[in-house]
């Protein structure tokens, strides 16, 4: 019983490239006010009504957006007004109403998917794909709040030498500089301490393994399965053009056919699909926890 | 790729395929065939190139130490990010390049930018940014007997450098926006950009300025004591 | 069975003209533990990194080095990584992940063990070094003491035959330095791996050791059972002054019969050879001035807004001219008091006076104008230039009137230089500002006993001109020989504090091998001269 962010992270990453992936590359209205509205609701129920700022971005973007095109492009027929001398078109503005909606969508994804794929597992996939990147990843990692304590040490170690003594712009920027400068060598010095310190542990001298921390069980392989599946139906329906939304010259909405509209329920379902297991494990709980 | 013999064959196909094959070949099919969905193109180029010099680069037998300096190079330019308005990880790509080579300058470019992305906001974007920042140090790193030798070169590579990154960047928006490639919305987003356009340029002229001959200095020393 | 076999080894760094080390033979039994000493500089990390293939320092090397049989630069990668597990000086360094599972496994990772088997493997040694609490963490928020832990213990996974430490106590309290021994003692015991082992703090080690290997400058002078070991080098007061206390005692005595190692022996040895008529030693008053150099007055202070109090409650006078030692557990907040006297830290509550004016009153940074300095623990942190020259020029010291004789390491990069110099390069550092207050942070770590009794007489030198100098320390020893006054910091204030006389004897674990050795025979004796002094009074037992 795991909620959805305890799932094999590349398990996680293969439906979080799924669902961007249908809301980047494709453009039918329907799809995309899913995808915006599903990210939002995933947000949403991931962090509460926290994040006001980042919400607050999002709109601003999504306005500067929406506006753009109309502004830029005067494709399409249908004349709203005419600004400046240049055509204001109806096709035009919902064009960049549409993408804004993806554009939006797919960052609030994208801001989930930062949260859920903690440094951990991040190195977990890379490390899958590539153990020496994923290991160059870590260290890297480490090393960052390991300058900035050091460089803190050796500022506070230097002031109470006496290196800043004198109270002036031109004395502090100096006594910066060169404690930038020491920084740096201790960073490479530490850093080949660092090599040698893997090599003396076997680093390189052969095929190296992975201490697997994520297991691969049948839930895993459930949730992979169902997100390859709608995702296949999606991108069948979009494929096809049984999904086709013209908006220049003028609109021009096909209606779906059946693989249409299996294409936009699969695709609802595969946004969906998170928050049922979320669901169901809180039922569970609840359940469980009355048995207690 | 073992199987071949000669190490500077090995080490050409290895940047050939990815960052010069891949992307003609490409560029070539999506023009014959549909020219719309160029986004899709662009991506799969982007991310096929990563992935490909990814799994050249885990065949080939690199030094230990070489790896963890390109870590720490990753690192300070991860950190030099949060600087506001000034941006040092094209510079700190290139002079990585300079020192160490090509493809640890590519290394240090594409990591910089998934690394910090994971602060700055993950997107679409990291691959085309990966593919950006590495190419810089690639290039830097083919050139860098000449751009060694001569200051007013590394400081003319590094303003052109920062435009182009900031151009290719922009083509990727447009893309992203338009799904098609649309030239007046790409003006409109240039001229929108010159902040940035300027702010890269100019960090990176400055950083160069500022950091090519110490870090040179102490990559040196490193090199010498301890056989890098 | 032979475990190691080392034949006229020699080594010389690059651009360097004297070796460092220099014809070293002599062999390591399987299940031996050994010990490695000599003074600072006499190339016992060189030598040590040596015998662990990869570390090996780039330069050029003479003579054989032959394990298990095999010379070492034959083994394979994998049987050489695995077999051969050295625990580095620093412990900070080692650490080469971000969290302490992965860093518990990744030897294994890269030996290809399978993922089963590392998890079955890193649990057991987890369990053993109890790290089971910490598991999860980022290796980041370890203290000292831990890292120590998880950096023996990641070794340890890889089941090695040959563990090679160098200085692995250095930075650890009293209690935890000597938890640290009996563990590797136990593992050369139980799993019998074969352990050498470099310590410059060897109250604690030779008595349970079964080689002492004596280092100077590059050669090695002796190798044998640390009772005949000290028998042979009875005379050289330099090596002595270094070995525990029952052994300086029997050879300050001179009486003959065995050589007493651990406590209890030095207690027999008293015990049986000497009365005890008059156990007590005639001391001094001690008197110190009026005013206050250094004065904490009820000291808040916690270094995140919903972190835990580090220092509470922290109240303490430290007179001017004073010697005033402090010591404590790691991670008590030694530091953070004496960061919080330099200024570096602001207390959130109480007031903090140095001579008599607070803090906030010194203004345009006029505190550290001749007035006070501070050596910090990580002595890395002091170093600016690159070489030991330009830092000291950098701060105006006058290179010709150094304190004391550092002039061989002038010209080298600070980075290049062993811990030991490091210490005694960045001492000569903040000795050039001059200060009234000074603040001394582990001053004596990695220095050897002769370097410590140097160190004694320049600060004896500083306290003559008038410096006052607070040190922290865990070296017992040190403070008991120097302090004027010593306090013991516990739960973020002091809990006892008093001359070394009233102070020692009344602890049980943070207190001199001579005081448990005495207590209950004599009163009050702290040092060895204390000792030596009482049992020349009362005579010999007939
Ligand atoms: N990388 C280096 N390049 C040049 N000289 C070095 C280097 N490392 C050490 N030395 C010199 O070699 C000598 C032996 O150093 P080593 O580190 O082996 O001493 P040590 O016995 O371990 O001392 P300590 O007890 O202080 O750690 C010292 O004089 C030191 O200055
Ligand atoms: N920068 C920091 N941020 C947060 N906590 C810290 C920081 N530095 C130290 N601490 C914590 O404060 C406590 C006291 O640390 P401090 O370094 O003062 O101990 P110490 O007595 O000097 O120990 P040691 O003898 O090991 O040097 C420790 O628990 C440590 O984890
Ligand atoms: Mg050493
Ligand atoms: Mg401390």
């Amino acid at each position: 019983m795991r909620s959805f962010s305890e799932y094999n992270p590349i398990v996680t990453a293969i439906w979080f490239f799924c669902v961007t992936g249908i809301a980047m590359f494709c453009n039918y209205p329907v799809l995309m006010l899913i995808s915006l509205a599903g990210a939002i609701v995933f947000f949403i129920m991931r962090n509460g009504l926290s994040h006001g700022k980042t919400h607050l971005f999002f709109w601003i973007l999504f306005a500067v957006l929406a506006l753009a095109n109309p502004l830029v492009s005067h494709n399409g027929k249908t004349v709203l007004f005419v600004m400046n001398h240049n055509p204001v078109t109806l096709e035009a503005t919902l064009y960049g109403l549409n993408s804004a909606v993806m554009i939006i969508g797919v960052l609030y994804w994208f801001r989930s998917f930062t949260q859920i794929m903690t440094s951990e597992k991040l190195l977990y996939i890379t490390g899958a794909l590539s153990p020496k990147l994923s290991l160059i990843l870590s260290m890297a990692l480490r090393y960052v709040p390991l300058f900035s304590r050091q460089s803190a040490k050796i500022s506070s170690a230097q002031k109470a030498m006496g290196l800043f003594s004198d109270d002036n712009i031109i004395d502090d920027l100096k006594g910066k500089s060169r404690i930038f400068s020491i920084m740096v060598t201790w960073a490479l010095e530490n850093g080949i301490i660092t090599a040698d310190s893997m090599e003396a542990r076997g680093y390189g001298t052969g095929r190296r393994s992975q201490m697997r921390r994520f297991g691969f069980r049948g839930a895993d392989i459930a949730l992979l399965i169902a997100s390859l599946l709608l995702f296949g139906i999606t991108a069948a329906a979009v494929g096809t053009d049984s999904l086709s939304f013209e908006f220049y010259p003028a609109l021009n909405a096909g209606a779906p056919d059946t693989l249409g509209i299996l294409g936009i329920i699969s695709y609802g379902l595969l946004i969906i699909l998170p928050m049922i297991i979320e669901t169901e494990v809180n039922l569970r709980w609840k359940y469980l926890r009355s048995g207690i | 790729m073992l199987l071949i013999k000669n190490k500077c064959l090995r080490s050409f196909i290895r940047i050939f395929v990815p960052f010069i094959l891949i992307p003609v070949i490409t560029v070539a099919g999506a023009l014959a065939f549909d020219e719309k969905k160029h986004i899709i193109i662009a991506l799969a180029v982007a991310v096929s190139a990563l992935l490909l010099f990814a799994a050249g680069f885990e065949k080939k037998s690199t030094g230990t130490r070489r790896m963890v300096i390109v870590a720490v190079m990753v690192a300070l330019s991860f950190a030099g990010r949060f600087i506001p308005f000034l941006k040092p990880i094209a510079a700190l790509t290139i002079i990585t390049a300079l020192y160490l080579g090509g493809e640890a300058g590519f290394l240090v470019g594409a990591l910089s930018a998934v690394l910090s992305n994971f602060y700055f906001g993950q997107g679409p974007w990291t691959a085309f940014q990966m593919l950006a920042w590495g190419l810089i140090g690639l290039f830097a790193g083919i050139l860098s007997e000449k751009l060694l030798g001569s200051r007013p070169l590394l400081l003319l590579y590094g303003a052109l450098t920062g435009i182009a990154y900031s151009f290719i960047m922009d083509i990727w928006t447009v893309l992203w926006y338009n799904q098609g490639f649309d030239i007046k919305l790409y003006l409109a987003a240039l001229v929108s950009a010159v902040p940035y356009t300027v702010s890269y340029a100019v960090s990176n002229v400055l950083f160069l300025f500022l950091l090519a001959k110490p870090f040179g200095e102490k990559l040196s020393r490193i090199k010498i004591k301890y056989g890098v | 069975m032979e475990i190691l076999a080392v034949r006229d080894l020699s080594f010389t760094y690059p651009q360097c003209s004297s070796a460092a080390v220099k014809n070293v033979s002599f062999t390591l039994e399987r299940g031996d533990f050994a010990v490695l000493c000599g003074a600072t500089g006499s190339g016992k990390s060189t030598f040590l990194r040596m015998l662990k293939r990869e570390l090996t320092p780039l330069g050029e090397k003479k003579g054989s080095i032959i394990f298990c049989g095999t010379e070492l630069s034959q083994l394979s990668d994998r049987k050489a990584a695995s077999e051969v597990g050295f625990v580095m000086q620093n412990p900070e360094q080692q650490i080469v992940t971000d969290k302490v599972w992965h860093e518990l496994a990744f030897g294994l990772e890269n030996m290809g063990t399978p993922p089963d088997e590392i998890s079955r493997r890193i649990a057991e040694m987890a369990s053993y070094f109890g790290i089971g609490d910490w598991y999860d963490k980022d290796t980041a928020q370890l203290s000292g003491g831990q890292k120590q832990l998880l950096n023996l213990a990641s070794v340890l996974v890889m089941q090695p035959k040959l563990l090679i430490l160098d200085e692995p106590t250095a930075q650890l309290d009293p209690i935890a330095a000597a938890d640290f021994i009996s563990t590797v003692r136990r593992l050369a015991d139980d799993f019998s791996i074969t352990v050498i082992m470099a310590e410059h703090r060897l109250e604690e080690v030779v008595p349970i050791c079964d080689r002492l290997l004596v280092m100077e400058q590059g050669q090695l002078i002796a190798s044998a059972p640390p009772a005949e070991v000290i028998a042979a080098l009875k005379s050289r007061e330099d090596i002595l002054c270094g070995m525990p206390a029952a052994s300086r005692l029997y050879a300050r005595l001179g009486i003959g019969g065995a050589c007493p190692l651990t406590v209890r022996e030095g207690r027999a040895f008293i015990e049986n050879n000497y009365s005890n008529r008059s156990p007590q030693l005639q001391q001094d008053e001690y008197t110190h001035k009026s005013n206050a150099a250094l004065e904490f007055g009820d000291v808040y202070f916690r270094y995140e807004r919903s972190g835990r109090d580090i220092l509470c409650g922290l109240s303490l006078r430290i007179y001017e001219n004073e010697l005033f030692c402090i010591l404590g557990g790691n991670g008590s907040g030694k530091t953070t008091a004496l960061s919080a006297a330099a200024g570096l830290l602001r207390a959130y509550s109480g007031r903090i006076k140095v001579f008599g004016k607070k803090l906030k009153d010194y203004r345009n940074r006029s505190l550290y104008k001749e007035c006070l300095a501070m050596l910090p623990q990580d002595v890395q942190t002091v170093f600016l230039k690159s070489t030991v020259r330009e830092d000291l020029k950098e701060c105006g010291a006058d290179l010709s009137v150094l304190p004391y004789d550092i002039s061989h390491l002038l010209d080298k990069h600070p980075y290049d230089l062993s811990g030991g110099e490091q210490q005694l390069a960045a001492l000569a550092k903040v000795l050039a500002a001059k200060p009234k207050l000074l603040l001394l942070d582990e001053p004596t770590k990695g220095l050897d006993a002769a370097a410590k009794q140097t160190m004694m007489t320049v600060l004896r030198g500083l306290k003559e001109k008038g410096v006052t100098v607070v040190i922290v320390t865990h070296d017992v020893e040190f403070a008991a020989a120097c302090a004027d006054r010593c306090a013991m910091f516990f739960g973020g204030r002091i809990a006892s504090v008093g001359t070394p006389h009233e102070f020692f004897p009344q602890n049980s674990f943070y207190t001199t091998a001579v005081s448990r050795m005495t207590r209950g025979f004599y009163d009050g004796a702290v040092t060895l001269e204390d000792a030596a002094e009482l049992c020349r009074i009362n005579g010999r037992r007939e």
